[in-house]
């Protein structure tokens, strides 16, 4: 075998574009010194235990060289109760200290690590709602969970392996250089194999170790979906394919590992042959200087045994120097992040009513293609508005861009005369809400699935509304004084028609929901997120298909939720079913990123227009 | 599927003939992954490591020339000081050149130890891994239904590198104690005094930590634990980041996350902890030996009983050995560690369906014409479209489940033209009758592959598109890709989640209309979609289907107005059938489902409400079906009074059937500018009254 090539496909490609920025190399630079200065004092202290521990380790060779040189000259004094002494308290400074740079090892690592992923989500929180509707959660849950955990291993062993490594591996040459200074440059002659080898190995491992372990998660992630699509498959009789297709992802991955072999089958022998360089120098220039009478055999010794030690060190080096490489590439992703410009809200901007105005906005997600065009709305406090019209005629566009979320290319959308993408998203939020599909149940209490929408100022004092204090994992607000808060919880709950079920669950509120938790039904959690409404009590609610998902019963048990949410606010809904519509109080067609139609439901069908056609089949 | 898989020769595990030949990476996938012994864990690991012997025995031999060739190390070095204590440069040359030999062998045992056990490791990986893509394809829709669909991905993701790490480890350790042995009876030739010391010293070392390795991974589990946890809570967090940045509680979350982060901190300094005395135990032991070795060694030569070069091969041997002594570690790690994996892999990989797949039939020929369910005696003519009405969500699945035949449940089996589908193969049946269910999973990878199912080829991917209204999906994946023209190579992430609901559907429907089967049950199939396209969509099904067999289950006018023929099923047995307009005429309980209106008179929604109770009470008889359906309707009728008893003594008793006018006049979205009587639901009663039973 003469080498292997790296395979064609590469599973570490990214399939989808990343739709967030990666740092710039600027930016991850200042990253990591911010990092290295924040933890300066745990740096050094780890360098300084492992310098003892090292220290420690090189009494034993040169305790041996120096009985060695006393067995050899016989007359030279002797004190063996001593040098075994001398041996055990080394030996004890020395395990302690190995003990410490481990563990003051792990504590570093893990401190950064902790800082590193709690930066992350402080930064992640605080993304413009625009940026994360653009954007879609899927980068950010990648780069949350895929990069946090190749940074896991980068920061919790290969910084402080490699600072350990290096401080070693200095420490024992320098050994040698004080042991016999011919010996070390001995060592030297080793040195132009190993640089060799790990250039040729390293500019190629980070790349193929990615790509072998993305080979490898796609080797599962394949089976957990023909698991999770087995009524699919089984429908459409996709098992056979769907087996080729693990056939075809364990070849794929397979190859990546024959070629992350290869390139071991190289860096091995290279490594091997460094080491017995070393020695087998160390001892034939040691022998030779002997022979000579320019150094003593103890000495001689010692510098084989510091030679023979070297091993450790340097492997260590190897070992997790290519975790190193690999984890820069995540930490440009997790610090990428930071280059996304904050909210740029004016906090002053404060509406004046309640009014919602579109003045001739024109909205597009790409240049020069806009979604939509000229939409001019005015929705007076207590409207009930409903969109209609095909899928992809804008109404899902028109409805963010009337909560606040998108900012109009030209016009405007004003509330109560200040204009809406100009307040950073903690005031709009006080007044608009977008209701969506996306009913997300948090893993959690259930009281921290409703606390969430009260805004801090009426969580109460007692209650933590900054992470300062913490009792237990449970959540926050347990006090006695937070009595004010739970009943309004439960009310919340009651509004929506769920203190029901709420009350009959094992542990209440602070029973578990989300995922892993109690399994809460699709309109369970839709009631959740309606109770929410009902705390973060938002004067306008922008509805999107919010019941669209669930099935028609339970969707119309919801309805009867949500109608009592709705009452006395201004409602601007994107309508899914008819009969939404025809129970508004204006209706606004949209077709092609245009209103064609706007009025109330009679009206529109007097009118004769695409809804009246649209109702007459749907009636019937 | 290969016949080995079928339940009745699960246990009748055959060796792979070719376990001696060696396997190589390159020859990967297995063709065919065998028959595992899956009886019990142990077993398991047995059968794997019986099916690679000619590998393990090749990392066997490797393993050894590469320890034997470290252990002969210090011998070169104990050698070289003796050359020089002896003033012999010939001597000194010699234990170079035997430091030369040494360096080759451990060079060459080094690597290709590595690679015959990496190769163990990724042979084992992708044999259970093949095995666990097989299985889960046998187990097929009944793999949704257990908790064994967890257990699938749980072995696939976490048990498989356990596996594969003691597969790999156990040859490493075989060759890293049989070098030991042979190093201890080498010292005691060599040198018997100090080799005894040695000889008595290394079971000792072997062994010492051994007794803290649970307590060491216990804790590392723990912290493992924690970390997924906090991991959990950041995804989730970050999943659900857009509801938090619309309501509200970002620091709520932060907070929680700081906690769970620091958690993680604690558990692995603790972790750490025990590792880290490991490591110091690891420094003393081995240094007590030394010191031991040194101090009767000194003796020794002093007293001219050992040379000084033998004395610092044995120091040195010492130091050398420590490394085939972490060996013994990993076994007993691989070992705790994989036991519980290859139990959980056994398991998982007996498995059986619970209902037979081969099917009794002698003819794999597809059956045509009517699709008939005896259980409801709903009739599906061939041909034709036929759309059905089902006042319950549940029913409606699994009557759609019945009509494809071979139901996770056992039942009266459906039939197709008089054939029924259960005695068919699995095969045959799912080729005969697609059902598309409430949920269809879109599998990831481009739209191409996507529609690229096994099908008739009369529908060519471009027509289902447009029938299923795609054009906007289309649209959709053209904007979200950089490099892509065709949006057909977009690719769609896994269960679509890129996509909204409605245009999740959209392509699941295309999918299924690109099958083209004989028959085509679709359940709910445009729930998420909006009014103007599901019009558009019902008649492109009904273009596209035309001369096929459809079902269609829905409550939409916009669908039922286009089909050839409804059918009213209550209570699990028809009720009414007909075409949209004359239901919707003559049918109060159908106008209540379907329109969700009703005439607006409490007494004739007290009419409904027991009409919705009792099928065929207010219907006119011509349009039902007969001698089938009547046993279903008894049934119904029978348990109805139960269900209302029921429901008296429950919280919400206000809106039962007693009080006659279920109207409330805060029910509905938008109710306000609507009569009241609009959103009377004595449907919607009728679900409570079920759900409640």
């Amino acid at each position: 075998m003469i080498g292997v090539a790296p395979p064609a496909y590469d599973p570490a490609a990214p399939t989808t574009a990343s739709t967030l920025p990666v740092g710039a190399p600027a930016t991850v630079r200042a990253y990591v010194a911010e990092l290295f200065r924040r933890h300066r004092r745990a740096f050094l202290l780890l360098v300084a235990v492992n310098t003892v521990a090292v220290l420690a380790s090189m009494a034993g060779p040169w305790l041996l060289g120096d009985l060695v040189e006393r067995v050899s000259d016989r007359s030279a004094p002797w004190h063996p109760g001593l040098t075994v002494t001398l041996f055990l308290l080394a030996l004890l400074v020395q395990a302690v200290f190995v003990r410490q740079v481990r563990l003051r090892g792990a504590m570093l690592g893990e401190r950064m690590l902790a800082d590193l992923r709690e930066d992350f989500l402080v930064r992640s929180v605080g993304l413009p709602p625009g940026v994360l509707e653009r954007a879609g959660t899927g980068d950010l849950l990648s780069r949350i969970t895929t990069d946090i955990d190749r940074l896991g291993n980068a920061m919790r062993e290969a910084v402080p392996q490699l600072a350990i490594g290096v401080v070693w591996a200095v420490l024992l040459l320098g050994g040698l250089v004080v042991t016999a200074p011919p010996l070390a440059a001995a060592v030297l002659l080793a040195l132009p194999v190993l640089v060799a080898g790990c250039r040729w190995y390293f500019r190629r491992a980070p790349s193929a170790y990615r790509a072998e372990a993305a080979g490898y998660a796609s080797v599962a992630a394949a089976l957990a979906e023909t698991v999770d699509a087995g009524r699919t498959v089984e429908a459409h009789r996709l098992g056979d394919r769907r087996r080729a297709l693990s056939d075809r992802r364990i070849r794929e991955w397979t190859a990546w590992e024959r070629y992350t072999l290869w390139l071991r089958s190289v860096l091995f022998p290279v490594i091997n042959v460094t080491h017995v360089t070393v020695l087998g120098s160390v001892l034939m220039v040691g022998g030779v200087f002997v022979l000579h009478g320019w150094i003593g055999v103890g000495r001689m010794t010692t510098g084989a045994l510091i030679a023979q030690m070297l091993v450790d060190p340097v492997g260590l080096i190897l070992r997790w120097y290519d975790e190193l490489q690999v984890a820069q590439v995540s930490l440009a992703r997790l610090v990428g992040v930071r280059d996304i410009e904050p909210d740029a809200g004016d906090a002053s901007a404060e509406p004046g009513g309640r009014d919602v105005h579109a003045d001739t906005v024109h909205f597009g997600y790409r240049e020069g293609v806009d979604v939509l065009r000229e939409v001019s709305l005015r929705v007076p406090p207590g409207t009930r508005m409903a969109l209609v019209g095909p899928s992809g005629a804008g109404k899902s566009t028109l409805g963010r861009l009337l909560a606040g979320i998108y900012a109009p290319r030209a016009g405007r959308i004003t509330l109560g005369g200040a204009e809406l993408s100009r307040m950073p998203a903690e005031v709009v939020r006080s007044h608009v809400a977008l209701v969506n599909q996306e009913h997300h149940v948090f893993v959690g209490s259930l009281r921290d699935n409703l606390l969430l929408a009260l805004p801090p100022a009426r969580l109460g004092p007692s209650t933590e509304s900054h992470g300062a204090a913490a009792d237990g994992d449970g959540g926050v607000g347990t006090g006695s004084a937070a009595g004010g808060v739970e009943a309004e919880l439960w009310a919340a709950l009651a509004a929506v028609d769920a203190d029901g079920w709420a009350r009959a669950l094992p542990e209440g509120l602070d029973t578990e929901v989300g995922s892993g938790g109690t399994a809460l039904t699709p309109a369970q959690a839709q009631q959740i997120a309606l109770a929410r409404l009902v705390l973060a009590d938002p004067h306008t609610l922008v509805l999107d298909e919010a019941t669209s998902l669930l099935d028609p019963r339970a969707a119309r048990h919801l309805e009867r939720s949500l109608a009592r949410v709705l009452d006395g606010r201004t409602v601007v809904a994107i309508a899914h079913r008819l009969h939404t519509a025809h129970d508004a109080d204006v209706i606004a067609v949209v077709e092609n990123g245009r209103i064609s139609e706007l009025g109330g439901h009679d009206e529109l069908v007097t009118a004769g227009g695409p809804y009246a056609a649209l109702w007459r089949s749907w009636h019937g | 599927m290969p016949a080995a898989l079928l339940p009745s020769t699960r246990h009748s595990f055959r060796p792979d003939s070719s376990s001696w030949d060696a396997m190589r990476i390159q020859d990967l996938p297995y063709s065919d992954p065998g028959v595992p012994d899956a009886r019990s864990g142990p077993r398991f690991l047995w059968w794997l490591g019986r099916n690679q012997l000619g590998v393990q025995a090749k990392a066997l031999a490797w393993g050894l020339l590469h320890f034997t060739s470290v252990s002969a190390l210090p011998f070169c070095v104990g050698l070289a000081v003796q050359a020089v204590v002896d003033r012999s440069a010939a001597h000194l040359v010699r234990a170079g050149a035997l430091l030369v030999v040494c360096c080759l062998g451990n060079a060459l045992g080094d690597t290709f130890l590595h690679r015959a056990a990496v190769t163990n490791w990724i042979t084992a990986a992708a044999r259970v891994q093949q095995l666990l893509a097989r299985q889960a394809t046998h187990l097929g829709a009944g793999l949704t239904r257990r908790v064994a669909a967890g257990e699938v991905v749980a072995v696939s993701t976490g048990d498989v590198e356990k596996i594969g790490w003691f597969v790999e480890a156990v040859s490493r350790f075989t060759a890293a104690a049989l070098t030991l042995v042979l190093v201890s009876v080498g010292l005691m030739v060599y040198q018997p005094a100090l080799g005894a010391v040695v000889a008595v010293g290394l079971p000792l070392l072997a062994i010492a930590v051994l007794p803290l390795l649970p307590r060491a991974t216990r804790r590392a589990d723990l912290q493992r634990e924690k970390a997924g946890r906090a991991t959990e809570l950041a995804s989730d967090t970050v999943a659900g980041l857009r509801v938090l940045r619309g309501i509200g509680g970002e620091e709520l979350f932060l907070a929680r996350y700081r906690r769970a982060s620091q958690e993680v901190r604690q558990a692995a300094v603790r972790s750490a902890r025990m590792w880290s005395l490991i490591s110091a135990i690891q420094v003393m032991l081995p240094g007590l030996l030394l010191i031991a070795v040194v101090w009767h060694g000194v003796q020794l030569a002093r007293a001219g009983r050992v040379t000084v070069g033998e004395l610092v091969t044995v120091y040195s041997s010492v130091m050398v050995l420590t490394y085939p002594l972490r060996y013994f570690e990993e076994i007993a790690m691989a070992y705790s560690f994989s036991r519980p994996s290859a139990t959980r892999t056994a398991g998982v990989l007996s498995l059986t369906r619970s209902t037979e797949t081969a099917g009794s039939g002698t003819t794999d020929e597809v059956p045509r014409g009517d699709l008939h369910d005896p259980l409801t005696g709903l009739i599906a003519p061939s041909g034709r479209l036929t759309a059905v009405v089902c006042g319950d969500p549940d029913a409606a699945g699994r009557l759609a489940e019945r009509l494809g035949g071979h139901p996770a449940e056992r039942s009266t089996s459906a039939r197709l033209g008089g054939v029924p589908l259960d005695e068919l193969s699995l095969t045959s049946a799912r080729t005969a009758v697609l059902v598309q269910d409430k949920d269809p999973v879109l599998l990831s990878g481009s739209l191409r592959s996507l529609l690229d199912v096994p099908r008739s080829g009369a529908v060519d991917a471009e027509d289902a598109l447009t029938a299923a209204q795609c054009g906007d999906v289309l649209e959709a994946l053209a904007q979200a890709s950089v490099g892509a023209e065709d949006p057909m190579d977009v690719r769609i992430t896994e269960r679509g989640r890129s996509l909204s609901g409605g245009q999740r559907q959209r392509l699941a429907l295309a999918r299924s209309l690109v099958t083209d089967p004989e028959v085509l049950v679709l359940d709910e199939p445009t729930s998420a979609v909006d009014s103007h396209t599901e019009e558009r969509i019902a008649a492109g099904v009904r273009d596209l289907r035309s001369g096929r067999t459809t079902v269609v289950f829905t409550s939409s006018p916009l669908v039922l107005e286009l089909a050839d023929r409804v059918v009213l099923v209550q209570e699990d047995a028809v009720a009414a059938v007909g075409t949209h307009r004359e239901l919707l005429g003559a049918e109060p309980a159908y106008r209540a489902v379907v329109t969700r209106e009703t005439d607006g008179e409490p007494a004739a929604l007290a009419a409904q409400v027991a009409g919705a109770g009792m099928p065929g009470a207010g219907a006119s008889t011509s349009s039902r079906q007969t001698a089938e359906a009547a046993p279903g309707r008894d049934d119904a009728a029978g348990t109805l009074g139960p269900h209302r008893d029921g429901r008296d003594g429950l919280p919400e008793a206000g809106h039962a059937p007693g009080r006659r006018r279920p109207v409330e006049d805060d029910e509905g979205a938008l109710a306000r500018s609507a009569p009241p009587d609009a959103r009377t639901a004595p449907r919607g009663l009728r679900h409570e009254i079920e759900e409640n039973a």
